[in-house]
């Protein structure tokens, strides 16, 4: 029992950072220029290549180019009923809608408003969906590149064009196809057909129709493994079908299920290691890896801690209790409130809390890809976040807060250059020595850019909270009762500001096609305050970024000296590590207070 | 400006034509040529050669001859996958596990171990008295509102009936107009907790159940009956007897049987759900074949670990068996259910 529950999450964990070291080495090689195209390929890249760009050049072409993505990706779901690949007529999105997912894939979010299996054509999955999985996830890891340019102060930031097609060349199209042939291989669907109609089995086992034939199953088939592959590679997120991961198409057994978890962890771990490798500081790299690693293994340990080991509450006996509630003003007495103890059902939970978990993958399986999804901003999900006991569901929720546990392709790491930055500064400023960040003085205007881009994403997440918990916009989404419908609102907003994309499916948030009848009554307001969100989170914090690490990286380095405060050892982890939890999830614990935590504290069962 | 801007849509199209033309073909092709099994959906042929389903997708079995899977959120609709959402702590959840478990629970030990606890559920229903108090059906509508309100509303007959109700009952539907003033036009769901106040008073230990029945039309038709006895009363009211009987030793079910997957198309479910399944499984084929019910079970016992596998053969999970395939092996072996 004990290995069949803590192998999974472990072998996860070494299998990647295995794995992270030579693809550190590889990508460093390709981002340096240092490889020799093959003629073709020279061909485009000349083509592409618009000569060396400064920081704000950079930038632009960055910002230009996502303009262009927005829009095609806005021209290929509103055509959606006038494009091929459609047999089944699928209409239009809601507008909104439409334009929350596009703002969502562009930004490598993935949180998704609709269902892919009920309202996208195969002609939308392929040219929106996996057209903006393999970009998306370009994007942010050409930032972060540009950012390590700007650092150890080369005479360009290189070229963004250039740049993106080396990303999407040497390394993501060879992955993503490694791994879309392994799910295939594991049984991933991979046709151009929309569906197969069966007479089941049991004849008439799903109802009859009015008629008083039996009724048909409808499976609905597609190029699953095509989008699986780069969905997790490109720590994207948003799945072929409504339950993701969950779903036995995209993820059809154990071993896939394995490669899906390590598919999306491999660029991530990989990237640190590549830092360090292009700045020619690896220590501090390794300091930065194993910072985040045992945080990792901290989240994924209390996940399934409380999801796997822990029955689920609301079927289990509790003992009757009573509160003291207070009155309104201290003058008011006291009033006691009694809850009944709660007699057990008869259900054997040895294996954990099984609602809305599927039973291929392995005991921990759910509750290990839970913590991994949100740690490293893939947001993709094997098991039902909803339905995960509360306190274990505070692991995915502070992978999100903290965002840069390894984080998303490139924004991740660039998150964690931020908390090493205002990290440095704090102790600078404690021990009274100058702060300096790979011997550059770190200044007024490098700490306003670095606290402007970590403070976007705690703003983004708490103040459209608190206006949606205390509006209809909120009180009409929520699905279930008391904390856990609070807790279902933070989840969303925390999941669009760390373009993270899992959620809390409960939530009304689905407007569906233009022309439904019975549309969710927040959608819209959900649709365009995610969408916001979503897109401040994610740009701000690249652009402050590159601007500091250019102002930084314009500066004069300073030899180390005896006065000079180390990155590279233990002391500096520990450091980090503080200054990641004081000032990165501290904000957020009277949120989780509210949520997760009132709600394992119970009553259980709570209202109906 | 304009050369970033055609640079951009350089990049784009070329991106395009690489990652959602040339590599989805490139797939396409391989998986058709290597794997054409899984690329189609892996879709299982049933005895008459005709597919019957995807091996890797949950579908209904109502008959007691076949394994049941995992119950669905998504009503195993393979086009529109998805899970209960349901929190823990929301009392849906226990009220929809509760609900399976009330008619196929058995006692664990004492003088009626191995015998069904259903029987027991209806006797305590008759006597109309939880935790002291009159009453069992206004209780449960005055504790659980949303449940009654959901009774109410989830079946046309249901409806239909407390209109009936509301006619004859002007003075309660006037009382509740007063209470609450703020339902000028209360619906039927509305009147839900007022009218099991006033049916659990005219009608002590009984329940308005449906009874479907053909009609003259040759379609099904459904009526409420007033019963003491049924599914119904067994699983709507197994928690509350349960609080009543909270010393009861009652067998434990397997949990996978009781909780829904996140897909709603789990195909598999746990050997020890499977085993659980295994006594009413090979009884009725028994029945059905008028053979010993030992030989059968052991057959039936016999397919379980032939199909039985598990996460990492067993290194990460516990044993599983797929639902449509092991059902399609009793179809083939044992031919059409009775």
């Amino acid at each position: 029992m004990f290995l069949q529950i803590w192998l999974l999450p472990f072998a996860l964990l070494a299998t990647a950072t295995v794995i992270a070291f030579p693809l550190s080495r590889y990508m460093a090689w390709i981002m340096d220029g240092k490889y020799r195209p093959l003629p073709v390929m020279g061909w485009f890249e000349k083509r592409l290549d618009s000569g060396p760009q400064n920081w704000k050049q950079y930038i632009g072409s960055l910002l230009l180019f996502n303009t262009v993505l927005f829009v095609f990706g806005y021209l290929v779901l509103a055509l959606q009923p006038y494009l091929p690949l459609n047999p089944d007529g699928k209409t239009m999105l809601f507008p909104s809608t439409i334009f929350n997912s596009v703002i969502s894939f562009m930004t490598n979010t993935n949180l998704q408003h609709y269902s892919g299996d009920q309202h996208l054509s195969n002609f939308s999955q392929i040219f929106f969906a996996i057209a903006n999985m393999f970009l998306s996830a370009a994007i942010g890891l050409c930032a972060l590149v540009a950012i390590i340019r700007a650092l150890r102060s080369d005479a360009s930031l290189g070229n963004f064009f250039l740049d993106m097609w080396r990303v999407l060349i040497y390394m993501f199209v060879p992955a993503a196809l490694v791994f879309a042939l392994i799910f295939l291989w594991q049984g991933s669907p991979m046709t151009f057909k929309t569906s197969h109609q069966v007479s089941t089995l049991e004849a008439g086992a799903m109802g009859t129709t009015d008629k008083g034939e039996a009724k048909q199953q409808t499976i609905v088939v597609g190029p699953v493994a095509a989008l699986e592959s780069i969905k997790m590679l490109g720590t994207n997120g948003g799945g072929f079908y409504g339950m993701n991961s969950a779903h036995p198409f995209e993820n059809p057994t154990g071993l896939s299920n394995f490669f899906n978890t390590l598919a999306m962890m491999i660029f991530p771990f990989a990237l640190v290691i590549m830092y360090g490798r292009m700045l020619g500081r690896m220590r501090h790299a390794y300091v930065i890896f194993i910072v985040m690693l045992a945080l990792m293994a901290a989240t994924v340990v209390w996940s399934v801690y409380f999801d796997t080991l822990k029955p689920n509450p609301g079927l289990t006996t509790h003992a009757g209790r009573t509160f003291e509630i207070a009155g309104a003003k201290s003058s008011e007495p006291k009033k006691p409130l009694t809850y009944p103890a709660v007699a057990g059902l008869p259900v054997d939970q040895h294996l954990g809390n099984l609602e809305g978990k599927e039973m291929r993958f392995g005991t921990s399986a759910g509750a290990t890809f839970d913590a991994l999804t949100t740690d490293v901003t893939c947001g993709a999900v094997n098991a039902e976040e909803d339905s995960i006991n509360p306190m274990a569901s505070l692991a995915p929720m502070a992978g999100m807060w903290i965002n840069s546990i390894f984080g998303g392709k490139g924004v991740g790491m660039i998150n964690m250059l931020l908390y090493v930055i205002i990290g440095i500064f704090i102790a600078g400023m404690m021990v009274g020595r100058t702060p300096e960040y790979l011997g550059k003085k770190i200044e007024a205007r490098e700490i306003k850019l670095a606290a402007v881009a970590l403070l976007v994403h705690p703003f983004m997440i708490l103040a459209p909270v608190a206006l949606f918990a205390v509006t209809h916009w909120g009180v009409d989404a929520v699905s279930n009762p008391g904390a856990h419908g609070f807790s279902q609102i933070l989840y969303q907003f925390s999941s669009a500001s760390a373009n993270n994309g899992s959620a809390f499916d409960g939530l009304g948030v689905t407007y569906g096609f233009y022309n439904n009848p019975n549309p969710a009554p927040s959608a819209i307001a959900f649709d365009i305050a995610t969408g916001l969100v979503m897109l401040f989170s994610r740009f701000l914090p690249i652009i402050a970024p590159v601007a500091m690490a250019a102002y930084l990286g314009a500066k004069k380095t300073n030899p180390a000296g005896l006065g000079t405060l180390r990155d590279d050892d233990v002391t500096f982890g520990l450091f980090l590590i503080g200054t990641i939890l004081i000032i990165g999830a501290l904000l957020f614990l009277p949120a989780a207070a509210l949520g997760p935590i009132a709600e394992h504290f119970g009553p259980f069962p709570f209202g109906g | 400006m304009f050369r970033y801007l055609s640079k951009s849509v350089l990049l784009l199209v070329v991106s395009v034509a690489i990652c959602c033309i040339l590599y989805p073909i490139v797939l396409w092709a391989v998986g058709q040529a290597l794997f054409p099994f899984q690329a189609n959906g892996s879709m299982l042929s049933g005895p008459d050669g005709r597919p019957v389903g995807s091996k890797l997708i949950a579908q209904p079995f109502t008959k007691d001859e076949y394994f049941q899977p995992r119950p669905s959120a998504a009503s195993y609709d393979a086009s529109a996958s998805g899970s209960s959402s349901l929190a823990a702590s929301n009392y849906a959840l226990r009220d929809r596990v509760a609900r399976t478990l009330g008619p196929v629970v058995q006692y664990k030990s004492g003088p009626q171990a191995g015998q069904s606890v259903a029987p027991d559920i209806e006797t305590w229903f008759r006597k109309d008295t939880y935790q002291g108090a009159p009453h069992i059906v206004a209780q449960w509508a005055d504790m659980h509102n949303s449940l009654a309100q959901a009774w109410v509303a989830s079946d046309a007959a249901h409806t239909t009936y407390v209109r009936g109700w509301a006619k004859a009952h002007p003075k309660d539907v006037q009382q509740f107009r007063k209470d609450n003033p703020a339902a000028t036009q209360p619906k039927e769901s509305d009147l839900a907790v007022t009218f099991f106040k006033s049916f659990s008073a005219e009608h002590p230990g009984k329940f308005p159940s449906v009874v479907t029945s053909t009609g003259k039309d040759g379609k099904p038709q459904s009526t409420i009956e007033v019963v003491n006895a049924g599914q119904d009363i067994q699983s709507t009211f197994f928690d509350m007897w349960r609080q009543d009987h909270a010393d009861a030793d009652i067998q434990d079910v397997p949990a996978d049987m009781v909780t829904t997957s996140a897909s709603g198309l789990d195909p598999h479910i746990s050997l020890q759900n499977a085993e659980f399944q295994l006594d009413r499984v090979s009884a009725k084929w028994a029945a059905d074949l008028k053979r010993d019910p030992a030989g059968v079970r052991s057959e039936i016992e016999q397919i379980l670990q032939k199909n039985a596998a598990a996460p990492w053969n067993g290194v990460a999970g516990e044993p599983f068996v797929n639902v449509l395939e092991v059902n399609l092996e009793l179809r083939t072996k044992y031919g059409e259910p009775k």
